[in-house]
């Protein structure tokens, strides 16, 4: 019987397998499909740098080679962001939970989309605080029980890529693990993409989300509540606002181009002339 | 350090980073602004930053650190760097964070409130040993009077075990001096560091004298030569050692986090390393506490009673000390260049040769405790203590006194 | 060692626009570039400065200043009756005093022996073009009363301190403040 090393593996610190998820947890579908992207593009992971806050998803990158900061809640994107304009050469990507990107990052969030910052994040959506045990969190649909809406979410939820849009980000898709290829395909995307990529990953997580608000700590009866709620952006310029409440559109929403973010003020490259 | 060793590093940092050499072409105006000036104090404290090798900034709008800002931005981009307003103080101290582990030389200036906002990017900071420079010109809560009321806070502020670096500049020329020097120890002990500095200097203007650029010793952290497979990024040669810097994108794929790390910078509870990194973090300051916490002292040869100061309160101090020694007082000025780490072997000797030890500052009394703490009885102890949003006059420092029969 | 015998405080104020700060500055500007003197320049902030009102202090001495505030002043400059008011009462017997003679007309509480100089600063700067540049008029009047320092040096700070656009403006005040010390306007 012979082996075949999965050739993704040489972008994985082996070091530190097994890795920390919970059995049925999506994070490594979108650890995954990311080193997928990389590999894919053959871009040089060694030389790259991702940036991660606290939670679940932020210990994604903690078992890539790559440079990693790790371990301050919602404050990936000003990282990035000095990280970016002392070193525009260096390739940052963000991996931040929903919690970490718009709850107590929600501010660094719009931020960054304003002034096109040149780097991807890839925020895992899982619809709650999944390692504090299960709280609300901003895209936790309303009405849900979680460990801190006992009698159900009055909290009515963000569309964050609807925010990411607003605010300026210059590339913006929606994906879920139910569905790889098109999470693969948004987050190779988003790698190739120069400025503000968004990339929002539906994903499962059984053991809280499913359990206080699916009533099942079941991975597969996670996956199926996604696979409902979500409708392809095709399928949705068909449908009316009745019949998309409550449900979450997949694709992509925008993918254009503006100068990237290089600081507050700046001269210009040529002739030393101030930026106007 | 000495220049030779300065150039080299300047010349294999510049080997290393390809886009930083760039940068350097792109220099329109002097780094180095010598000669003399009437400067206002936190512009000094942005020519030190410069001086000191600064190549990014950040900072939110505060009253009455602006002026640091307003001039960064001017100035920081005309020679080679990068100035950011960030959308609030926690983007501010955490883009400097992320700038110095990319290698940059970083720094952010705010006042007392929002100084509240950089504990944990400070926390961070210490846990990663990223060099990061911090100018906090303290203010009245709410009011931009003079204070030195975050005196206790710019140590104990962040949450865990640390032993942070703070220099109290009592002068414009000082605002220069110690924010090179704030630089300087940030990069040599891979720590940040706090100019502490205070509404009455930031906002005077005085003498300034900048020194040719060659007379201003600058350090840079030392950037690890190993390979990544041999390179251990949390790994010091000693129990209070400093690891060698590899930065971001060079291939060390190494882990910057918060979270208890080991040697190899995996994240690891485990308590023997827990042990090890908290007791290693606070150590690399604490055993360099006499070379850095330096003292200076004022009539203290002959002295039984010592005024303690620090920042713009040794000022009327030494003008009171003046006057009691025309009076045949034997009184002398300790001044602490650096309140912390706290100068426990200077005030120790203090004690021994003291009647007297009165702590002067402008708050309700709060460093104050310390020195007491350090003095242990040996002498008498008095607070000399103002907190109405005015320097001491010299005349209310005698005033104080004149209660203790050491000074009658 | 001690700065309090040997340093001279000069009090500028008025109301906020009057440029105030700006007088201070220049004057310190010239006198630590140009003289090699210490100086160190002070201003009123927070509410305090609320209200309209606006001072500035500058020490000047040839030894470093230590303690940068000054209960009493040895020369109040008041570009306005109510910071006239306000600070009349730190200014030191035997002390001197400027005033613009236009906008301070009741001097009842001068302390004795106190050099009086009340000149129409803001009369003459309205006759350059500009009532703003009254503060500098004031200036170079002062300039000339105590000769503490040159115009040369004035015209230097203020190129370091001024806008190129106000700058001629400025001069011309200085010079005409200068000349009306001298017996010359």
């Amino acid at each position: 019987m012979t082996f075949q090393v999965n050739p993704l593996r040489k972008y994985v610190r082996e070091d530190r397998m097994p890795h920390f998820f919970c059995p049925g947890c999506g994070c490594g579908q979108v650890l995954t499909s990311f080193l997928r992207g990389v590999d894919a593009l053959s871009l040089d992971i060694n030389k790259m740098t991702t940036v991660a806050g606290v939670g679940c998803t932020a210990r994604i990158p903690v078992y890539m080679k790559t440079d990693t900061l790790h371990g301050v809640h919602g404050r990936t994107l000003p990282w990035a962001t000095g990280i970016k304009l002392h070193s525009p050469e260096t390739k940052v990507v963000v991996f931040a939970g929903d919690g970490d990107a718009v709850s107590i990052g929600g501010n660094h969030f719009i931020h960054a989309a304003r002034r096109n910052l040149d780097v991807l994040m890839i925020v895992v959506n899982n619809f709650n605080f999944a390692m504090t045990g299960g709280q609300v969190a901003p895209m936790t649909p309303a009405g849900s029980v979680t460990m801190t809406t006992p009698y159900g979410s009055g909290e009515p939820p963000f569309d964050l890529c609807a925010l990411a849009v607003a605010a300026g980000a210059t590339y913006v898709a929606r994906a879920a693990t139910p569905y790889i290829p098109q999470m693969d395909n948004a987050i190779q995307k988003g790698l190739e993409h120069e400025g503000f990529g968004v990339v929002e990953v539906l994903s499962q997580c059984p053991t809280h989300f499913g359990r206080y608000a699916l009533g099942s700590g079941s991975p597969a009866k996670t996956l199926d509540w996604i696979r409902g709620v979500c409708v392809s952006k095709a399928k949705a310029d068909t449908l009316s606002p009745e019949e998309l409440r409550g449900k979450l559109v997949t694709g992509e929403f925008v993918s254009v181009s503006r100068p990237v973010f290089k600081g507050s003020t700046f001269l210009k490259d040529e002739n030393g002339g101030r930026n106007p | 350090m000495e220049k030779g060793q300065r150039e080299k590093g300047q010349r294999e940092k510049g080997q290393r980073e390809k886009g930083q050499r760039e940068k350097g072409q792109r220099e329109k105006e002097n780094r180095v602004l010598s000669g003399v000036h009437f400067m206002q104090g936190n512009y000094a404290a942005v020519e030190g930053a410069l001086a000191a090798g600064c190549d990014f900034f950040a900072g939110y709008p505060i009253t009455p650190a602006n002026e640091v800002s307003e001039r960064m931005s001017q100035r920081l981009p005309a020679v080679g760097g990068v100035f950011l307003q960030g959308e609030d103080e926690l983007c501010s101290i955490n883009a400097v964070a992320g700038a110095s582990l990319a290698g940059a030389k970083a720094m952010t200036a705010t006042a007392s409130a929002g100084y509240d906002y950089l504990q944990e990017g400070l926390e961070y900071g210490v846990a990663v040993e990223a060099p990061m420079v911090v100018v906090d010109v303290q203010r009245c809560r709410g009011e931009n009077f003079a204070t030195q009321a975050d005196i206790m806070q710019v140590h104990w502020g962040p949450a865990g075990d640390h032993e942070m670096i703070v220099l109290a500049p009592s002068s414009v020329q000082e605002l220069f001096d110690f924010t090179v020097r704030a630089f300087n120890l940030a990069e040599e002990y891979r720590t940040p560091v706090i100019v502490l500095s205070e509404t009455t200097i930031a906002l005077m203007r005085e003498r300034l004298v900048i020194p040719e650029a060659d007379k201003i010793p600058v350090v840079n952290r030392k950037w690890t030569t190993k390979t990544p497979e041999e390179y251990l990024p949390f790994k010091a040669d000693s129990e209070w050692g400093v690891p060698e810097f590899s930065g971001l994108g060079r291939g060390y794929h190494t882990i910057y986090s918060i979270n208890p790390h080991d040697e190899k910078g995996s994240i690891e509870w485990d308590p023997d390393a827990f042990e090890r990194l908290y007791t290693r973090i606070p150590a690399k300051v604490a055993r360099n506490r006499k070379k850095i916490s330096t003292v200076q002292r004022y009539g203290l040869d002959d002295a039984k009673v010592a005024l303690v100061a620090y920042g713009s309160e040794v000022r009327p101090c030494i003008d009171a000390m003046d006057v009691l020694r025309e009076g045949g007082k034997k009184v002398g000025v300790m001044k602490l260049d650096a309140p912390w780490p706290f100068p426990e072997e200077a005030i120790e000797e203090l004690s021994k040769n003291m009647d007297l030890v009165a702590t002067v500052e402008m708050n309700v009394g709060k460093y104050a405790g310390e020195i007491e703490r350090a003095c242990r009885g040996r002498c008498r102890t008095a607070r000399v203590t103002k907190n109405r949003g005015l320097i001491h006059s010299p005349e209310e420092i005698l005033e104080s006194l004149s209660g203790f029969e050491e000074v009658r | 060692m001690s700065s309090a015998t040997k340093a001279t405080s000069i009090r500028f104020s008025g109301f906020g626009g009057q440029g105030i700060i700006l007088s201070a500055v220049v004057l310190g500007d010239a006198l630590v570039i140009h003289r090699g003197l210490y100086a160190a320049q002070t201003q009123s902030y927070g509410s305090e400065a609320r209200g309209g009102q606006c001072q500035s202090e500058l020490i000047v001495s040839e030894k470093p200043i230590l303690t940068p505030i000054r209960a009493t002043n040895d020369i109040l400059v008041a570009m306005f009756q109510t910071a006239f008011n306000t600070y009349v009462d730190s200014l030191r017997k035997g002390g001197a005093l400027f005033v613009d003679s236009e906008l301070v007309k009741d001097l009842s509480r001068v302390p004795p022996e106190t050099a009086c100089h009340s000149i129409p600063a803001t009369q003459i700067a309205s006759g350059l073009g500009n009532k703003m540049a009254a503060n500098m008029v004031m200036l170079g009047y002062f300039a000339g009363v105590t000769n503490m320092v040159g115009l040369e040096h004035l015209d230097s700070a203020l190129a370091e301190n001024v806008r190129e656009q106000f700058l001629d403006l400025n001069k011309k005040a200085i010079r005409a403040g200068f000349d009306l010390s001298l017996g010359k306007a």
